[in-house]
């Protein structure tokens, strides 16, 4: 291995950093805890597929079905009122993203079930959270955990010693002396360790993409399950040459080990969870007794459609007779009542909206707090991009209800119209609309945002895992002309 | 005395190791931000509660300035939301469990309950999905690593820096290793006395049975851990195989266990009723509107036959055949409600069961049990606001059925809510949990017992 004499220097280096590689691999492979945890990591992993895939297509297919009932009852409404209709509303249930099965993320969080009706803005029923007991309070078993959580333990695990029992056992200088650079014996070990965390992540991905491919939804979902990829390769990464960074650093394994431990405790259990603590600290929201007395505020500004003497309505209503050249409202060509109703919606849309904008936008603020301590955790970063390819993000949740707002508003406003152009003024409760019209409205059918978008949102988390990598990575470099050293002048222990 | 100056040593020796002192402190800061926060969020519960009850009379007052004194009280009373709140227990500032995701200050219609009941707070899923921190997280999830990082290498350390032959001139092995583990205990229990007090203090929880089972549940499972890192840890293996042993116990313990059960709960005991319910109520309120009036009120009758000898008109509109009509929709969603809460109910008890076997999943639970923020309380608050619901329903029935105008009610006696009171008492939430901890410690003691610890090899 007298790597230096050799003219083609390059090829010698990749010899002598495969040959390192592969002595890594075979320290791992007869260390029984090294294997037991790839064992276990494996198989919890698919395991979690298989759960989390059943759990998810239950609940889909669930959802699905209420949904056709739903829709089946609305267009078999005998012939009713349309002011009637407003109020017998409409129920539509969130769908989750296919990939949900492997990373659910906010999706257990938020509710599932939404009641559209008019003159209110309903909040979410029903998340699958509030269906758990306690014991979720520890996490879910989920893909997206084992490889974000449990990978990097076995990174840890299997690579804390990798430089520093090395040294330990006196083979680091044996292996300088025969010529290997530090540079060399550093990248050898992140290649060998590299290589347990892929061979841990392939067959949790490759189920995944069966089951993905499974679920027929072709090319969106090849797209997201590569940027899935791509994201864990990129935070497995970071975890191995931070590993063997620390490993290079310390005197004994003991205190490399202790120190990754530390690490890992910190950055994926303490920093999330102290993270969303604080963003709640720092911007907090209204409760729902809050919320609801803050709209009711906002409402009683304008008045209640429902009692046509209000000022604004009022004032409405002579505006219609001057437009119309008439003196009474029951003169109008049109009815009247509708009209009352059209308007009173738009009004009272316009301030729900307004005011669910602002708690959204607090909700926002505290977002962006979790997304700058991302840099800090990168695990929290590489989950955040894991739900974002996912598509089961914050930004999937808000498109559903911002969706679902908007479908409300069509259909109230399309019967209203109906109220006021088909029906009569006079006797106007007594009349009603043809059933045959129910099946002439628009079907719900929401959009899920793109993953180019969800991704260009999360700057600081791109930005964190960047630098997941980059940190380690100089350390690595800098801190390469010092490894022969480590532990003999006192330093690193 | 030679025992109490080991432990003492032992005591300086730790708290001048830089490490162990870091640590401490760490989980001390931790520990006094969650109980701040944690009195904060119950600030802020109780804020929501009053938050419910001021804006009740807002709304009272609004509705009495801008309808004409003639209105039925039918009409108002389709606006008028009243005030649940559940106030907020103190302990679960510093056990949160489930308060996160759950609505506990609900305002409730005349109209169909069945829809009320189970709207999400305004929380944000995205820090929900984070995690949260609580003072019984730092207590149940992060001590148990100091205990660990301060034992794995209780006799390995020595053995490894060749200080354990000279260290057993001074004490038989076993009295040796007694010492060292008191001076660790002694610690940690500082550690959790301090964390208590801290916690007692910033929130002032009544020092009552509830709070002495929850201290003395983390203690034991402290211990565990203890018992857990000596059976561990009293053995021959090296330093770094103690280490990854116990940190991989940790996480089966603290991540993995509650997680598979939880998942194999969601499986066991799925929830279709939670849309069945919802599809339900409001196809049997809007079908009521369609049929006959008679029809309707037959249907209201079977629960309500005190009012049966009346008749309301089939051509025209009345409140009492109005409510009539939204009783038939939580009517139409009886089944399915009840359903729905049976399977929660069996999802917390089958938790309840299996948590036993999981020490840190045991403590949390009975935690969460004792600061009354489980499952089971969000159950017993939903069935607290149902009786609520029915005793308004029963007030105001004789106003709508005599068409009263709405100022002939006495605002001062309409029914108030009576929140829901903690289920079952302290030792029965906190008695099978620590009966659990004692048994499982002793298990993993055993074999460190019945073997002789001779580790100078």
């Amino acid at each position: 291995m007298l790597g230096r004499l050799y003219p083609r220097a390059a090829n010698v280096g990749l010899r002598n950093t495969l040959l390192v590689s592969r002595r890594q691999i075979g320290t791992m492979r007869d260390d029984r805890y090294v294997l037991f945890l790839l064992a276990l990591v494996v198989s919890l992993g698919v395991v979690s597929v298989l759960g989390a895939r059943h759990h998810t297509a239950s609940e889909a297919e669930q959802r699905a079905r209420y949904q056709a009932l739903v829709e089946r009852q609305w267009a078999e409404q005998p012939d009713r009122h349309p002011h009637r209709v407003i109020h017998y509303g409409f129920l539509v249930f969130r769908e989750e993203a296919p990939l949900a099965f492997f990373d659910p993320g906010v999706g257990p969080y938020a509710g599932t079930s939404l009641f559209l009706e008019g003159h209110r803005q309903n909040a979410a029923s029903f998340g699958d959270a509030r269906h758990a007991t306690g014991m979720l309070r520890f996490g879910r078993l989920t893909p997206a955990t084992v490889l974000g959580l449990l990978l990097p333990l076995l990174v840890v695990a299997a690579g804390f010693a990798s430089v520093s029992g090395e040294r330990e056992r006196g083979t680091l200088r044996l292996l300088l002396a025969q010529g290997a650079t530090p540079g060399q014996i550093m990248g050898g070990k992140v290649l060998g360790i590299g290589a347990l965390a892929l061979a841990a992540a392939l067959p949790i991905g490759l189920v995944t993409a069966t089951f993905a491919a499974v679920g027929g939804e072709g090319q969106t979902s090849v797209t997201r399950l590569l940027a899935l990829a791509a994201g864990y390769v990129a935070y497995l990464t970071g975890w191995v040459l931070l590993t063997v960074w620390v490993s290079s650093r310390r005197a004994s394994s003991r205190a490399a080990l202790v120190q990754l431990v530390a690490i890992w405790v910190a950055l994926c259990v303490a920093a999330p969870r102290l993270g969303a603590s604080l963003a709640a600290t720092l911007h907090p929201i209204p409760s729902r007794a809050q919320f609801t007395a803050q709209v009711e505020e906002a409402q009683r500004g304008v008045g209640d459609s429902h009692n046509p003497d209000d000022p604004f309505f009022s004032a409405l209503r002579d505006e219609y007779l001057a437009r119309y050249e008439v003196d009474s409202v029951e003169e109008l060509p049109i009815n009247w009542g509708g009209v009352v109703s059209r308007e009173g919606e738009e009004v009272t849309s316009r301030i729900n909206e307004e005011q669910r904008q602002e708690l959204l936008a607090a909700h926002r603020r505290q977002d962006g707090v979790l997304a700058w301590f991302g840099l800090l955790s990168p695990y929290l970063a590489a989950r955040d991009l894991s739900m974002a390819a996912a598509g089961t993000g914050t930004e999937a949740v808000e498109a559903f209800r911002a969706q679902a707002e908007a479908h409300r508003y069509d259909i109230i406003q399309r019967l209203n119209d109906l109220h006021v152009h088909e029906i009569r003024y006079e006797n106007d409760r007594a009349q009603r609309i043809a059933r045959q019209e129910w099946t002439r409205f628009p079907v719900f059918q929401p959009n899920s945002p793109s993953l180019r978008r969800a991704l260009t949102d999360r700057p600081q988390s791109l930005t964190a895992l960047g630098l997941w990598i980059v940190v380690p990575l100089a350390g690595l470099g800098l801190g390469r002309r010092q490894l022969p050293r480590v532990g003999v002048d006192g330093s690193g222990s | 005395m030679a025992w109490i100056r080991l432990i003492r040593l032992e005591l300086a020796r730790l708290i001048r190791s830089g490490g162990v002192a870091a640590a401490a402190l760490l989980l001390l800061g931790l520990g006094v931000y969650a109980g701040w926060q944690g009195n904060r969020r119950v600030q802020a519960a109780e804020a929501a509660a009053s938050a419910a009850e001021t804006a009740y009379q807002d709304q009272l007052a609004y509705l009495s300035s801008t309808y004409p004194p003639t209105t039925e009280a039918g009409e108002p009373l389709y606006y008028l939301a009243f005030p649940a709140p559940q106030p907020p227990s103190r302990l679960s500032a510093l056990a949160s469990g489930r308060t996160a995701v759950e609505t506990a200050s609900l305002r409730i219609r005349l109209l169909a309950l069945e829809g009320q009941l189970y709207e999400h707070e305004t929380l944000n899923p995205r820090l929900a999905a984070a995690g949260h921190l609580d003072l019984a997280f730092v207590l149940i999830a992060l001590l148990p690593l100091f205990v660990i990082a301060v034992t794995y290498d209780i006799v390995s350390g020595e053995r490894e820096r060749g200080t354990w032959r000279m260290a057993r001139l001074f004490a038989r092995p076993r009295r040796l290793i007694a010492a060292k583990t008191a001076a660790r205990v002694i610690l940690a229990a500082g550690l959790v006395t301090s964390l208590a007090l801290i916690g007692a203090f910033s929130t002032r929880i009544d020092a009552d049975g509830r709070a002495g089972w929850a201290v003395a549940l983390v203690a034991l499972h402290t211990l565990f851990w203890f018992a857990l890192c000596l059976g561990v840890a009293g053995g021959r293996r090296s330093s770094t195989a103690n280490a990854m042993i116990l940190v991989s116990v940790w996480v089966t313990l603290t991540f993995l266990a509650p997680a598979v059960l939880s998942l194999t709960n969601a499986l066991l005991h799925p929830v279709p009723e939670a849309l069945e319910l919802t599809v339900r109520q409001r196809q049997g309120y809007h079908e009521a509107w369609d049929l006959p009036k008679a029809a309707t009120m037959e249907g209201f009758f079977e629960d309500y036959p005190q009012w049966s000898d009346q008749t309301v008109p089939e051509d025209e509109f009345t409140w009492a055949w109005y409510y009539a009509m939204n009783h038939r929709g939580d009517q139409a969603a009886r089944d399915a409600s009840r359903a729905y809460r049976d399977v929660l109910t069996q999802r917390d008890e089958w938790a309840r069961r299996w948590s036993l076997l999981v020490p840190p999943l045991a403590t949390q639970i009975a935690l969460d049990r004792l600061s009354s923020a489980d499952l089971h309380t969000q159950l017993a608050y939903q069935e607290a606001v149902r009786g609520y619901h029915e005793r308004l329903k029963q007030h105001f029935q004789p106003f709508l059925f005599s068409a009263a105008p709405f100022t002939q009610v006495d605002w001062d006696r309409v029914p108030t809510f009576e929140p829901a009171v903690p289920a079952g008492d302290a030792p029965q939430a906190g008695l099978p949990a620590a009966a659990a901890l004692i048994l499982i410690s002793i298990g993993v003691l055993l074999p460190r017992i019945r073997s002789r610890p001779s580790p100078d090899s």
